[in-house]
């Protein structure tokens, strides 16, 4: 049983180290980034009061991303409106860039709303938490294979709408 | 036996950033899929640099305060699972509560609608379908009668002084204004509140109280019997 500074310093540790990932998660499968916001610190609140069930530091990052994913589901399991407002979240270095790459990631991040869950889910699992196929396939509890497949036709779908909006550059030929 | 091209490009198409043996091996085999793999780190490159959005400044703080207030522990009870989502939703409420310290419940109002008030009214489309508000009402042991479930544009559960409530906006001939429902907390009834060019009138109603906020040129007053006659006490576990 925990004291509660260690309590309170392991709790804090997982915040620093994931609620920017877990808000980015968020962001990107609600689409909107005050919905966002209220999901992951919802997520903390459930973490803080199941804090002493996790046992393994190591699974913190999934168990954290299990309970955001049930909290989403149980939040929105009604169809609520679609908000995509991304233009008014801060994105790193956006400023600094081309106009043409500003315009690449607008389509790539309208893009990623666009997909359906199941490209989107393993993607984002991917690309913003850094997990390999097999973490994937345990997380969402379908098989590697089907991971691969789904991460394939995500990115596939990403090409063909920089494609549709003239905005390919020059990473598109060979796919 | 060597990974064809076709393969290759599945694979990388999967992983980009793939660094298996036998991947690196085809990737050095040709020209052809040293090319076909550069392009898909580049790719992988954009994609990345897109999905960095940065959180709110005080999404950190607002997280941590959590441990520093944390909900008290409740007595667990068998109760049915709708009464225990009721439980659990109040004890949310009850940390955002005690995360956010509001000195009375005008500065609440102000300090809520600074928070992310106008980018709502901005985010607001089309009438949310009357069943979707009534599930968020449901939740809130209210429900919300149908003069005013038309007007709803926009509408998310929120922390107030008192537990959850609901924040909506609605449309109105005057254009859009907002109520943040406050189902368990007491208002002088109409008292009025001024903040950064808005105001807020504050309306007693059979359950809790709401405040309707507009800019100065809306007269909330005339928002003010609709929601009275609208926000009503619901079903328990609904």
């Amino acid at each position: 049983m925990m004291t509660d500074t260690e309590r309170t310093r392991r709790f804090n540790e997982l915040a620093e180290a994931y609620s920017t990932d877990l808000y980015r998660y968020a962001m990107w499968i609600c689409g909107n980034d005050a919905l966002a916001k209220d999901l992951v610190q919802e997520t903390f609140l459930r973490a803080w009061r199941a804090l002493d069930s996790l046992k393994d530091g190591g699974a913190a990052k999934s168990w954290l991303i299990t309970i955001l994913r049930r909290e989403y589901a149980r939040t929105f399991e009604r169809k609520v409106p679609k908000f995509t407002d991304v233009e008014n979240v801060v994105v790193i270095d956006d400023e600094e860039l081309e106009p043409d790459a500003q315009a690449e990631r607008a389509v790539l991040r309208k893009g990623v709303l666009k997909l359906e869950p199941k490209y989107r889910d393993p993607l984002l699992l991917q690309v913003v938490f850094g997990h390999s196929c097999a973490e994937i396939s345990e997380q969402l509890g379908i098989s590697k294979s089907a991971v691969m497949t789904q991460l394939f036709r995500a990115r596939e779908k990403l090409k063909t709408q920089l494609q549709k909006d003239g905005v390919t550059g020059n990473v598109h030929e060979l796919f | 036996m060597s990974m064809n091209f076709s393969e290759f490009k599945k694979l990388i198409g999967a992983d980009p950033l793939n660094r298996d043996p036998e991947v690196l091996r085809a990737r050095q085999s040709s020209a052809e899929f040293e090319a076909a793999a550069s392009e898909a780190e580049a790719f992988e490159e954009k994609l990345q640099g897109a999905l960095s959005i940065e959180p709110p400044a005080d999404l950190l703080a607002d997280i941590k305060a959590i441990s520093q207030h944390p909900p008290k522990q409740r007595r667990w009870m068998p109760l049915a699972l709708a009464a225990s989502m009721l439980i659990a939703v109040g004890a949310a409420g009850l940390a955002w509560k005690q995360s956010h310290q509001w000195e009375n419940v005008e500065v609440y109002v102000a300090d809520h609608y600074s928070h992310d008030g106008s980018k709502l009214v901005a985010l607001a489309g089309g009438a949310v379908p009357g069943e979707e508000v009534q599930k968020i009402m449901a939740r809130l042991d209210a429900e919300a009668d149908q003069q005013l479930l038309g007007r709803i544009t926009f509408i998310k559960f929120c922390p107030t002084p008192d537990g959850r409530g609901a924040h909506m906006v609605v449309s109105t001939d005057q254009g859009p204004m907002t109520i943040i429902f406050m189902p368990e907390t007491q208002v002088d009834d109409g008292d009025r509140v001024e903040f950064d060019q808005m105001h807020a009138l504050l309306v007693s109603l059979e359950q809790g109280s709401a405040a309707i906020i507009g800019n100065q040129s809306q007269r909330l007053e005339n928002l003010a019997p609709l929601v009275r006659e609208s926000l009503k006490p619901g079903f328990v576990g609904a």
